[in-house]
Protein backbone atom coordinates (compact mmCIF):
# COMPACT_ATOMS: atom_id res chain seq x y z
CA UNK A 1 0.00 0.00 0.00
CA UNK A 2 0.62 3.69 -0.75
CA UNK A 3 1.02 6.11 2.31
CA UNK A 4 -1.68 7.98 0.86
CA UNK A 5 -4.05 5.53 0.98
CA UNK A 6 -4.61 6.84 4.40
CA UNK A 7 -6.61 9.29 3.32
CA UNK A 8 -9.61 6.99 2.87
CA UNK A 9 -8.53 4.22 5.02
CA UNK A 10 -9.97 4.26 9.09
CA UNK A 11 -9.93 1.75 11.75
CA UNK A 12 -12.81 -1.07 11.05
CA UNK A 13 -13.84 -0.79 14.76
CA UNK A 14 -14.29 2.47 14.92
CA UNK A 15 -13.57 4.85 11.92
CA UNK A 16 -10.78 6.38 14.21
CA UNK A 17 -7.75 7.66 12.26
CA UNK A 18 -4.79 4.57 11.86
CA UNK A 19 -1.32 4.96 12.45
CA UNK A 20 1.09 3.63 9.82
CA UNK A 21 4.53 1.69 11.22
CA UNK A 22 6.72 0.63 8.29
CA UNK A 23 9.15 -1.68 8.84
CA UNK A 24 9.88 -2.37 4.75
CA UNK A 25 9.56 0.09 1.61
CA UNK A 26 10.21 -0.62 -2.03
CA UNK A 27 10.10 3.07 -3.32
CA UNK A 28 6.75 4.83 -2.23
CA UNK A 29 5.05 1.18 -1.79
CA UNK A 30 5.01 -0.46 2.05
CA UNK A 31 5.53 -3.63 1.98
CA UNK A 32 5.60 -4.68 5.41
CA UNK A 33 4.72 -3.06 8.70
CA UNK A 34 1.19 -2.13 10.62
CA UNK A 35 -1.46 0.05 11.06
CA UNK A 36 -2.78 0.60 14.72
CA UNK A 37 -5.93 2.06 15.66
CA UNK A 38 -5.62 5.43 17.37
CA UNK A 39 -7.92 4.84 19.92
CA UNK A 40 -8.83 0.59 19.56
CA UNK A 41 -4.95 0.05 19.85
CA UNK A 42 -5.98 -2.79 17.56
CA UNK A 43 -2.98 -3.90 14.99
CA UNK A 44 -3.72 -4.78 11.44
CA UNK A 45 -0.38 -6.10 9.78
CA UNK A 46 0.60 -5.47 6.31
CA UNK A 47 1.84 -8.37 4.37
CA UNK A 48 3.06 -8.31 1.35
CA UNK A 49 1.98 -4.68 0.58
CA UNK A 50 -1.58 -5.56 1.35
CA UNK A 51 -2.74 -3.88 4.62
CA UNK A 52 -5.56 -6.80 6.61
CA UNK A 53 -7.89 -4.19 7.77
CA UNK A 54 -10.51 -7.57 8.45
CA UNK A 55 -11.66 -7.47 12.56
CA UNK A 56 -10.16 -9.75 14.55
CA UNK A 57 -12.50 -12.36 14.48
CA UNK A 58 -12.92 -11.98 10.91
CA UNK A 59 -9.04 -13.23 10.70
CA UNK A 60 -7.66 -16.31 9.11
CA UNK A 61 -5.56 -17.58 11.44
CA UNK B 1 -20.42 -30.63 4.22
CA UNK B 2 -20.97 -33.49 2.01
CA UNK B 3 -19.12 -35.82 -0.14
CA UNK B 4 -19.04 -33.41 -3.32
CA UNK B 5 -15.87 -32.29 -4.73
CA UNK B 6 -14.79 -28.40 -3.99
CA UNK B 7 -16.55 -26.31 -6.39
CA UNK B 8 -12.86 -24.30 -5.89
CA UNK B 9 -11.35 -27.90 -7.08
CA UNK B 10 -12.81 -27.84 -10.22
CA UNK B 11 -12.05 -24.24 -11.45
CA UNK B 12 -9.66 -23.06 -13.46
CA UNK B 13 -8.98 -19.85 -11.40
CA UNK B 14 -10.71 -21.79 -8.09
CA UNK B 15 -10.99 -19.58 -5.56
CA UNK B 16 -11.35 -15.86 -7.11
CA UNK B 17 -14.25 -14.56 -9.36
CA UNK B 18 -13.18 -13.93 -12.46
CA UNK B 19 -13.99 -11.37 -14.93
CA UNK B 20 -17.55 -12.09 -16.58
CA UNK B 21 -20.38 -10.03 -18.76
CA UNK B 22 -21.00 -8.51 -15.30
CA UNK B 23 -17.62 -6.98 -14.29
CA UNK B 24 -18.11 -5.82 -18.39
CA UNK B 25 -21.52 -4.21 -17.54
CA UNK B 26 -20.17 -2.18 -14.13
CA UNK B 27 -16.86 -1.22 -16.02
CA UNK B 28 -18.84 0.19 -18.43
CA UNK B 29 -20.77 2.08 -16.17
CA UNK B 30 -18.33 3.13 -14.44
CA UNK B 31 -15.58 4.69 -16.98
CA UNK B 32 -18.86 6.44 -18.43
CA UNK B 33 -19.00 8.26 -14.62
CA UNK B 34 -15.76 8.67 -12.78
CA UNK B 35 -13.46 11.76 -13.41
CA UNK B 36 -9.90 11.89 -13.82
CA UNK B 37 -10.05 13.59 -9.93
CA UNK B 38 -12.48 11.16 -8.51
CA UNK B 39 -11.41 9.11 -5.72
CA UNK B 40 -12.81 5.54 -6.54
CA UNK B 41 -13.33 2.40 -4.08
CA UNK B 42 -14.73 -1.02 -5.71
CA UNK B 43 -15.91 -3.42 -2.80
CA UNK B 44 -14.95 -7.05 -3.72
CA UNK B 45 -12.39 -6.36 -5.99
CA UNK B 46 -12.15 -9.96 -7.20
CA UNK B 47 -9.14 -10.28 -9.62
CA UNK B 48 -9.34 -6.46 -10.36
CA UNK B 49 -10.32 -6.64 -13.86
CA UNK B 50 -12.76 -3.84 -12.95
CA UNK B 51 -10.85 -1.55 -10.70
CA UNK B 52 -8.23 -1.81 -13.53
CA UNK B 53 -10.48 -0.90 -16.30
CA UNK B 54 -11.28 1.69 -14.85
CA UNK B 55 -8.44 3.41 -13.62
CA UNK B 56 -6.86 3.02 -16.88
CA UNK B 57 -9.56 4.15 -18.76
CA UNK B 58 -10.19 7.79 -16.35
CA UNK B 59 -7.15 7.79 -14.70
CA UNK B 60 -8.91 8.02 -11.64
CA UNK B 61 -7.52 6.75 -7.99
CA UNK B 62 -8.86 3.56 -7.87
CA UNK B 63 -8.56 1.31 -4.52
CA UNK B 64 -10.86 -1.38 -3.57
CA UNK B 65 -11.35 -4.28 -0.99
CA UNK B 66 -12.27 -8.01 -0.85
CA UNK B 67 -12.81 -10.45 1.74
CA UNK B 68 -10.19 -12.70 0.38
CA UNK B 69 -6.27 -12.14 0.90
CA UNK B 70 -5.83 -14.65 -2.43
CA UNK B 71 -7.45 -11.94 -4.25
CA UNK B 72 -6.21 -8.83 -3.05
CA UNK B 73 -3.21 -10.60 -4.16
CA UNK B 74 -4.41 -10.88 -7.42
CA UNK B 75 -6.31 -7.76 -7.84
CA UNK B 76 -2.53 -6.11 -6.25
CA UNK B 77 -0.59 -7.91 -8.93
CA UNK B 78 -2.93 -6.09 -11.05
CA UNK B 79 -1.72 -2.87 -9.92
CA UNK B 80 -5.03 -2.36 -8.02
CA UNK B 81 -4.31 -0.36 -4.59
CA UNK B 82 -6.16 -3.15 -2.18
CA UNK B 83 -6.81 -3.66 1.33
CA UNK B 84 -8.31 -7.40 2.84
CA UNK B 85 -11.79 -6.04 4.48
CA UNK B 86 -15.05 -6.51 4.75
CA UNK B 87 -17.39 -4.37 2.93
CA UNK B 88 -17.23 -0.33 3.30
CA UNK B 89 -15.63 -1.21 7.05
CA UNK B 90 -12.47 0.75 6.92
CA UNK B 91 -13.46 3.24 4.50
CA UNK B 92 -13.86 6.53 6.26
CA UNK B 93 -16.94 9.05 6.21
CA UNK B 94 -17.11 11.23 3.29
CA UNK B 95 -14.30 10.27 1.54
CA UNK B 96 -14.79 8.52 -1.84
CA UNK B 97 -16.63 10.01 -5.25
CA UNK B 98 -17.96 6.79 -6.32
CA UNK B 99 -18.38 3.28 -4.93
CA UNK B 100 -18.02 0.39 -7.54
CA UNK B 101 -19.62 -3.12 -6.05
CA UNK B 102 -20.32 -5.84 -7.67
CA UNK B 103 -21.93 -8.25 -5.06
CA UNK B 104 -22.92 -11.68 -4.83
CA UNK B 105 -26.20 -11.46 -5.89
CA UNK B 106 -27.81 -14.66 -6.59
CA UNK B 107 -30.10 -16.01 -4.73
CA UNK B 108 -29.18 -19.69 -2.97
CA UNK B 109 -30.73 -21.69 -1.01
CA UNK B 110 -29.21 -22.73 2.27
CA UNK B 111 -28.98 -26.50 1.35
CA UNK B 112 -27.32 -25.35 -2.38
CA UNK B 113 -24.62 -23.34 -0.65
CA UNK B 114 -20.80 -24.86 -0.65
CA UNK B 115 -18.53 -23.25 1.93
CA UNK B 116 -15.78 -22.29 -0.02
CA UNK B 117 -14.29 -18.49 -1.43
CA UNK B 118 -16.26 -18.87 -4.86
CA UNK B 119 -19.33 -19.49 -3.17
CA UNK B 120 -18.96 -16.18 -0.67
CA UNK B 121 -18.30 -14.45 -4.48
CA UNK B 122 -21.18 -15.19 -5.89
CA UNK B 123 -23.96 -16.66 -3.37
CA UNK B 124 -25.85 -13.33 -2.00
CA UNK B 125 -27.83 -15.92 0.21
CA UNK B 126 -31.18 -17.13 0.28
CA UNK B 127 -33.12 -14.36 -1.13
CA UNK B 128 -29.82 -12.69 -2.75
CA UNK B 129 -29.66 -9.56 -0.16
CA UNK B 130 -27.30 -10.86 1.59
CA UNK B 131 -24.58 -8.56 0.78
CA UNK B 132 -26.43 -6.33 -0.74
CA UNK B 133 -28.67 -5.07 1.96
CA UNK B 134 -25.32 -4.19 4.32
CA UNK B 135 -23.58 -2.41 1.70
CA UNK B 136 -26.89 -0.21 1.38
CA UNK B 137 -27.09 0.70 4.83
CA UNK B 138 -23.27 1.57 5.00
CA UNK B 139 -22.53 3.34 1.48
CA UNK B 140 -24.03 6.87 1.90
CA UNK B 141 -21.60 7.23 4.86
CA UNK B 142 -18.61 7.24 2.76
CA UNK B 143 -19.93 9.10 -0.12
CA UNK B 144 -18.12 12.71 -0.52
CA UNK B 145 -20.70 15.64 -1.27
CA UNK B 146 -21.89 14.70 -4.63
CA UNK B 147 -20.62 10.97 -4.59
CA UNK B 148 -22.27 8.24 -6.17
CA UNK B 149 -21.96 4.60 -5.80
CA UNK B 150 -22.53 2.07 -8.71
CA UNK B 151 -24.51 -1.28 -7.76
CA UNK B 152 -24.91 -4.41 -10.40
CA UNK B 153 -27.38 -6.56 -9.17
CA UNK B 154 -29.57 -9.06 -10.94
CA UNK B 155 -33.84 -9.29 -11.38
CA UNK B 156 -33.05 -12.34 -9.74
CA UNK B 157 -31.77 -10.05 -6.53
CA UNK B 158 -34.93 -8.30 -6.74
CA UNK B 159 -34.94 -4.63 -8.43
CA UNK B 160 -38.05 -3.32 -6.38
CA UNK B 161 -36.84 -4.72 -3.02
CA UNK B 162 -33.11 -3.31 -3.81
CA UNK B 163 -34.44 0.20 -4.49
CA UNK B 164 -36.88 0.06 -1.48
CA UNK B 165 -33.84 -0.55 0.48
CA UNK B 166 -32.20 1.97 -0.97
CA UNK B 167 -34.97 4.14 -0.01
CA UNK B 168 -34.85 3.41 3.10
CA UNK B 169 -31.21 4.76 3.53
CA UNK B 170 -31.69 8.03 2.29
CA UNK B 171 -30.81 6.66 -1.36
CA UNK B 172 -32.40 7.62 -4.43
CA UNK B 173 -31.42 4.36 -7.13
CA UNK B 174 -31.54 4.95 -10.71
CA UNK B 175 -30.73 2.14 -13.33
CA UNK B 176 -28.07 3.44 -15.60
CA UNK B 177 -26.84 0.45 -17.48
CA UNK B 178 -29.02 -3.10 -17.85
CA UNK B 179 -28.15 -6.16 -20.42
CA UNK B 180 -30.23 -8.92 -20.62
CA UNK B 181 -29.60 -12.86 -20.38
CA UNK B 182 -31.78 -16.10 -20.57
CA UNK B 183 -32.87 -16.15 -17.17
CA UNK B 184 -31.96 -12.79 -15.51
CA UNK B 185 -31.73 -9.17 -16.60
CA UNK B 186 -28.76 -7.48 -14.90
CA UNK B 187 -29.08 -3.84 -13.78
CA UNK B 188 -26.51 -1.27 -12.59
CA UNK B 189 -28.00 0.83 -10.34
CA UNK B 190 -27.30 4.77 -9.45
CA UNK B 191 -27.28 5.50 -6.01
CA UNK B 192 -27.11 9.26 -5.15
CA UNK B 193 -27.76 10.24 -1.10
CA UNK B 194 -31.65 12.69 -1.45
Amino acid sequence: MKKSLLDILRDPLDKAELDLEVDERDGDEIVEGRLIGTETGEVYPIEDGIPNLLPPDMRDE
Amino acid sequence: MTDRPALADRRETPTVYAPAADSALLAGAAVNQVGTDDVVFEVGVGSGWVANRVAAETGARVAGDDLTLEACAKAASRGVEVVCANLLDPVADAAVDVVLCNPPYLPTPPEAEWDDPMEAALSGGPEGRRVVDPFLDDVGRVLAPGGHALLLVSTLTGLDEVRAHAATNGLIAEIVREEQFPYERLVVFDLALE
